[in-house]
């Protein structure tokens, strides 16, 4: 049992992950961790964190030293791409237990459905493991190759060759013995006799939830062998090669190679970035996208008659305009408005009044206003307006 | 004020990021006005002008631009792929002629996939055409017809900032061991 909340630990991998990273290091360079050198790691940070380490389950004591734990072991090879290299006899075990799983599916086809069924999902389960095993090397064995050619560490040439021949030897050949199907020793050999005789198992089983097993372990495996095909293609053309390639070394190309390592955090050559000015906000593509999303909810939507408001007062342009024109001239055009209004209404209502100020915008009048002249006060029922005196004549001969 | 001849032309091209390379006529006059020009890019906008016997260009103040980023980017992956191939990589970037088709061969096959899948302007045949495009606007590539391209002098600037990368890499190796 942990003796925390899942997310306290992750938080903590988080918080401290420089030191985990170094611990991760030592573990993978000597196969454990010396408790001097654990030490030092946490006086180096001043983070002592031993007993959380202990209680999270990430490293177990091991006599006086430590040991990472291997399911956080693989998160870390995982999450930086760094994964140690399994030897090819390692991989080959995988052929024993597929090819067991496989016999015992086939002996057992009309047996007992329930055991059937698990036999397929264990088959599915190590296949998986045999193409992720596969995968992680041939990762390993890139960065290694890379490594040399990039040649970094300056080793001279037969120094380079030892370390290709050994990388040739003892790893890139076997796996790609086990890879190659033509080979006898292949795995990918067998993955294709099973995937023949999953593919007729799943157009004709007669158990219709082992019919589906049978088609998503089909499926599984039609992507798997083209998985494994892609890697035994790396090997033949990348790495195989290796002792010819590594003949030849150049500045650029080491440059080329640690810059490939981390494209994202390598500085970069300052060419020219040009400023583009559009015609349109950086935020359109957004707002367009929301003002669509508006529109995206089907809701039900009803419509409902307003009801009629008996009171709404419609302004009546032709009428008052009518009105002004017969009392012109107008000495101020908006005292005449508020006793109009107020002739009319008990009070002056603001929108009222200026709807009729549209009245000075018609033909027909001139306008005079005399901006020194004091302003009145018009007093409506929401507020007090201070407005010019605007003189109206008839326009032309009054 | 009598300004250096083709002025206006100089100023566009380089304000908009292309390289004048030895071939065009303005570099003449660039060249002859290195003085002149210096002065201005960095007393009207703040620019370095970098000035090299076959190119010139202004830099960027900025260090993390991304056209930057995915040159570099296609640079490192083409240079490794013709390294794969068994060609002399500097060679072929300086005289050879590529075609979009070869070009597709390596980057398909490339053990490099991570980073090229999960770039935009090298993921694909097309979005590479388009990057190409991008590049012949910059001066940095010149297309001949629609299927082949070769470089410009432009490749200088990024392959010296390989050789950069990688002494600094030895050095910290140095300093480390």
């Amino acid at each position: 049992m942990i003796k925390a909340e899942p997310k306290t630990i992750l938080n903590f991998l988080a918080n401290y992950y420089d030191s985990l990273k170094d611990i991760f290091d030592l573990q993978k360079e000597f196969g454990h961790i010396r408790k001097e050198r654990l030490q030092a790691i946490f006086d180096d940070r001043n983070e002592h964190i031993l007993q959380q380490l202990i209680d999270y389950k990430i490293i177990r004591k091991l006599g006086d030293d430590y040991e990472f734990r291997d399911t956080y072991f693989k998160l870390f090879e995982f999450i930086l791409n760094e994964f140690r290299p399994l030897l090819p006899e390692t991989i080959q075990k995988y052929e024993r237990s597929i090819g067991t799983l496989f016999k015992k599916i086939r002996d057992g086809i009309h047996g007992d459905k329930l055991i059937l069924g698990q036999r397929i999902n264990d088959l599915h389960g190590e296949v998986k493991e045999f193409s992720e095993a596969v995968e992680k090397n041939t990762i390993r064995l890139l960065a290694e190759t890379r490594e040399l050619k990039s040649n970094v560490d300056k080793l001279d040439y037969k120094e380079k060759v030892r370390k290709a021949s050994f990388w040739i030897d003892y790893y890139i050949t076997p796996l790609n013995n086990i890879l190659d199907i033509n080979h006898s020793e292949s795995i990918t050999n067998k993955l294709f006799d099973i995937s023949n005789y999953v593919n007729i198992r799943r157009l004709n089983f007669d158990d219709e939830m082992l019919r589906l097993q049978f088609e998503k372990m089909y499926v599984f495996l039609v992507q798997t062998n083209d998985d494994l095909l892609k890697q035994a293609k790396l090997l033949t053309n990348e790495l195989l090669p290796l002792i010819e390639r590594i003949r030849t070394e150049s500045i650029i190309l080491t440059g080329w190679i640690e810059f490939l390592k981390a494209p994202y955090r390598a500085p970069l050559p300052k060419i020219f970035k040009v400023e583009r000015q559009y015609p349109y906000s950086n935020d359109m593509y957004l707002n367009a996208k929301e003002y669509v999303q508006q529109f995206g909810k089907d809701e039900t939507i009803i419509l409902e008659d307003p009801k009629a408001s008996s009171d709404k007062w419609v302004f009546n342009k032709d009428l008052y305009k009518e009105k002004m024109l017969q009392q012109l001239p107008l000495e101020s055009f908006f005292d005449w408005c508020g006793l109009t209004l107020k002739s009319e209404y008990e009070n002056i209502e603001t929108d009222k009044l200026f709807a009729l100020t549209a009245l000075l915008f018609e033909d027909g009048i001139s306008i005079e206003v005399d901006t020194n002249k004091e302003r009145s006060l018009i007093k409506t029922s929401q507020m007090v307006l201070r407005v010019p005196k605007i003189k109206i004549n008839r326009y032309g001969i009054s | 004020m009598e300004f250096p001849r083709h002025h206006k032309e100089i100023v566009n091209d380089l304000m908009g990021g292309k390289f004048i390379l030895a071939t065009d006529q303005k570099f003449i006059s660039l060249k002859d006005n290195a003085a002149f020009y210096v002065k201005f890019f960095k007393e009207s906008f703040g620019y370095e002008l970098e000035l090299k016997t076959d190119y010139g260009f202004i830099l960027s103040y900025e260090t993390g631009e991304q056209l930057s980023r995915d040159i570099c980017l296609f640079f490192a992956i083409l240079c490794y792929e013709l390294d794969k191939d068994g060609k002399n990589f500097l060679e072929e970037i300086q005289y050879a002629e590529f075609e979009h088709e070869k070009i597709d061969e390596y980057f398909e096959n490339s053990s490099y996939a991570d980073i090229i899948l999960n770039n935009n302007q090298l993921k694909s045949g097309e979005s590479r055409r388009d990057f190409i495009r991008t590049m012949s606007r910059r001066n940095i590539t010149e297309r001949n017809g629609d299927t082949r391209f070769s470089f410009t002098p432009a490749y200088k600037v990024f392959v010296d900032f390989a050789a950069d990368f990688a002494k600094g890499k030895v050095a910290e190796e140095n300093n480390e061991g």
